[in-house]
């Protein structure tokens, strides 16, 4: 998987491209790993991403986590049918999509 | 408002448009042109009617009330389109309006005995029925043919209705179709590839196993020709004939039953089959003796008549045949090939026999000779055989199985998936539920790989059946594993707060809600899960 990011004061978006499964959402996580440079508010967005499975969703709560521990937050964006519909059913929509 | 009053029909025009303007004034013109006609059929012919609004709508279902057996005929797409999403298809009969095409001047693509097909233009093709067949036998042919579909028939669906003469007519989308009947008159050098694209489409259409109820039994068919056909044949050899057949194995297999090259075409680098109607299920053994017919058993006496319904001669016809029989049963083997061509002979002579016999009344010496040539030959099959059951080649049945063993390891998930949605596709599956499936399937095989087998590797077994009415597709997935039931764990707490949140867990929810039923079993030392998901209506 692909991703880009742009960074905008305290903001730091990270766009993904393609799918966010097994095989791709360690790359994620090894994007969150290499740490967030003190970000307040973690926009992930989903405009490309076509995706996105119980691993990916893993991925996410880990950025999630991050982000509330350090004060932050984490925001998801632009999510097409499939993953607006694998975040709602877990209750990931409501807290992290809502605007 | 214009009237036709028949002995048990009465037909009334109705306006261009009916709205709240004039809908109260329609009734009453309508109720006016009713009254004293009791017990007749009423009849709303709508071929003027552009538009209707739900004023209108409503005096309709005012009349239906009172006159429960209310037709309306000759509607136009738009109307009808408006009647469909109004649901009033459903509740009265509303009949769509039927174009008048001529076909006179277009290019024949393609004849068989109850249909030619012509070309339109570009890319429309119409199917024109010749023995003065009804919509009904061509709403059939349509539905078998959404069947087909639906069971994975690369076929082509017809769109709409006219009317071409006297006769009827399906339209098709079908851009630049060639038959297989025209590639091979005009570019002879292409015989290998026909061959193959024929043979194939011929596997793929044997390995589909149809439900129980949705198509005859060809069998029945081929037993009720010999039955009438005994008293023609020498003592005994009916007999021996019939209890032959009656002992071929039954089946469930799809079988096309016209499977000649004019029903196969070519169109925009797809191979599609054209002609639905003769669907039916069974041993392959009657599918090839009816393309036997096709190429050699019809024209076996005057060899002229292959050229007259496929375009290529005698020739031909016999090295396409022979070449398809052995790719069908992937040998070489004269022996075999021998075998089992001398036992679907039984049959298609059978088939010729009573067809001729009843088509003609033999009253022309050619035709007496003709059968009198069938009978020969069939009595000296029949004589020296035993049995018409042979082994049928496995065909795509191994290439393309509704399983998959593969090694329960991470890296074979993109296998898992591209053999899942292979199926999937091949069921015409809605995207978004696609999707759905792969997101479940994705959590469980990785569930697999990641716990059933601890210390050594082991395999997962994933295997895919679909079924029609509605469209369910059912996915078990087995392993040798530890003994692990996914479903007893608690369903993850979806109102607690993102940190307060496990990480594991949720990929199991997931395929919960997205799945519509789940069952977990162990048994025999193997875990079996199975996912269960409708993925549409029984007819679209």
């Amino acid at each position: 998987m692909k991703i880009t990011e742009k960074r905008s004061g305290e903001r730091l978006t990270l766009e993904l491209f393609g799918r966010l499964d097994t095989e791709t959402s360690p790359e994620l996580e090894k994007r969150l790993d290499a740490g967030l440079d003190g970000a307040k508010e973690l926009i992930l967005d989903c405009k490309y991403l076509e995706y996105v499975s119980s691993s990916g969703l893993r991925a996410i709560l880990r950025a999630a986590k991050l982000m509330s521990g350090a004060g932050g937050k984490l925001r998801i964006e632009n999510t097409n049918e499939l993953v607006a519909q694998v975040l709602q059913v877990t209750g990931f929509y409501e807290l992290l999509c809502a605007e | 408002m214009s009237e036709t009053n028949t002995s048990n029909e009465i037909v009334i025009k109705l306006s261009e448009r009916i709205d709240s303007n004039n809908a109260q004034a329609e009734e009453a013109r309508i109720r006016a042109a009713l009254s004293g006609v009791g017990g007749k059929c009423i009849v709303l012919d709508a071929d003027r009617l552009d538009y209707i609004s739900s004023a209108g709508l409503r005096v309709l279902l005012r009349l239906r009330k009172e006159h429960s057996e209310l037709r309306i005929i000759n509607v136009s797409s738009d109307v009808y389109d408006i009647f469909d999403m109004t649901g009033f298809t459903e509740m009265m009969s509303i009949e769509k309006s039927i174009r008048s095409i001529s076909v006179e001047g277009c290019e024949k693509i393609g004849e068989g005995f109850n249909a030619a097909v012509y070309r339109m233009d570009g890319d429309t093709v119409v199917k024109v029925y010749k023995h003065g067949e009804g919509l009904s036998e061509i709403k059939h042919e349509q539905e078998v043919a959404r069947l087909a579909l639906i069971l994975g028939v690369p076929t082509a669906i017809s769109y709409d209705v006219v009317k071409v003469g006297s006769s009827y007519g399906s339209v098709f989308e079908l851009l630049d179709a060639r038959s297989f009947s025209r590639i091979l008159c005009e570019e002879p050098e292409r015989m290998d590839w026909c061959v193959k694209e024929y043979v194939d489409m011929l596997h793929t259409i044997h390995a589909i196993t149809v439900p129980e109820g949705k198509l005859p039994h060809i069998k029945s068919e081929a037993i009720a020709q010999i039955q009438r056909i005994i008293p023609a044949l020498p003592d005994g050899i009916g007999e021996k004939l019939l209890r032959m057949a009656q002992e071929i194995p039954d089946s469930n297999r799809l079988i096309h039953g016209d499977y000649h090259t004019q029903n196969i075409v070519l169109a925009s680098g797809e191979v599609l089959l054209i002609d639905m109607d003769t669907l039916s299920v069974g041993h392959p053994i009657f599918e090839l003796a009816q393309m036997f017919n096709s190429y050699i058993g019809f024209s076996e006496y005057d060899h002229e008549i292959v050229k007259r319904f496929q375009g290529f001669d005698q020739k031909t016809a016999a090295e396409f045949w022979q070449r398809s029989l052995r790719a069908y049963l992937e040998t070489e083997d004269e022996r075999r090939v021998s075998d089992v061509e001398n036992k679907l002979r039984c049959i298609a002579y059978s088939d010729l026999i009573d067809w001729k016999t009843r088509h003609t009344q033999l009253a022309a010496r050619e035709d007496r000779e003709t059968v009198e040539l069938w009978k020969r030959e069939l009595t000296e099959l029949v004589s020296r055989l035993d049995t018409l059951d042979f082994e049928i080649a496995s065909g795509k049945q191994s290439d393309a199985p509704g399983e998959l063993d593969i090694e329960a390891a991470k890296e074979n998930l993109d296998r898992v998936l591209e053999f899942v949605n292979a199926h999937l596709e091949r069921v015409s599956c809605p995207q978004k539920s696609q999707l759905q499936i792969d997101v479940a399937v994705e959590e469980v095989f990785i569930n697999i790989a990641s716990y059933a087998y601890t210390t050594e590797k082991g395999r997962a077994t994933v295997r895919v059946e679909v079924s029609d009415e509605p469209i369910t597709v059912t996915i078990t997935f087995i392993d040798n594993g530890v003994p692990y039931d996914p479903l007893a764990k608690p369903d993850a707490d979806t109102s607690l707060p993102l940190d307060r949140r496990e990480i594991g867990g949720l990929g199991i929810f997931i395929t919960k809600r997205f799945m519509d039923e789940l069952a977990y079993e162990y048994k025999n030392g193997q875990n079996i899960l199975k996912l269960k998901k409708n993925i549409g209506g029984g007819n679209e």
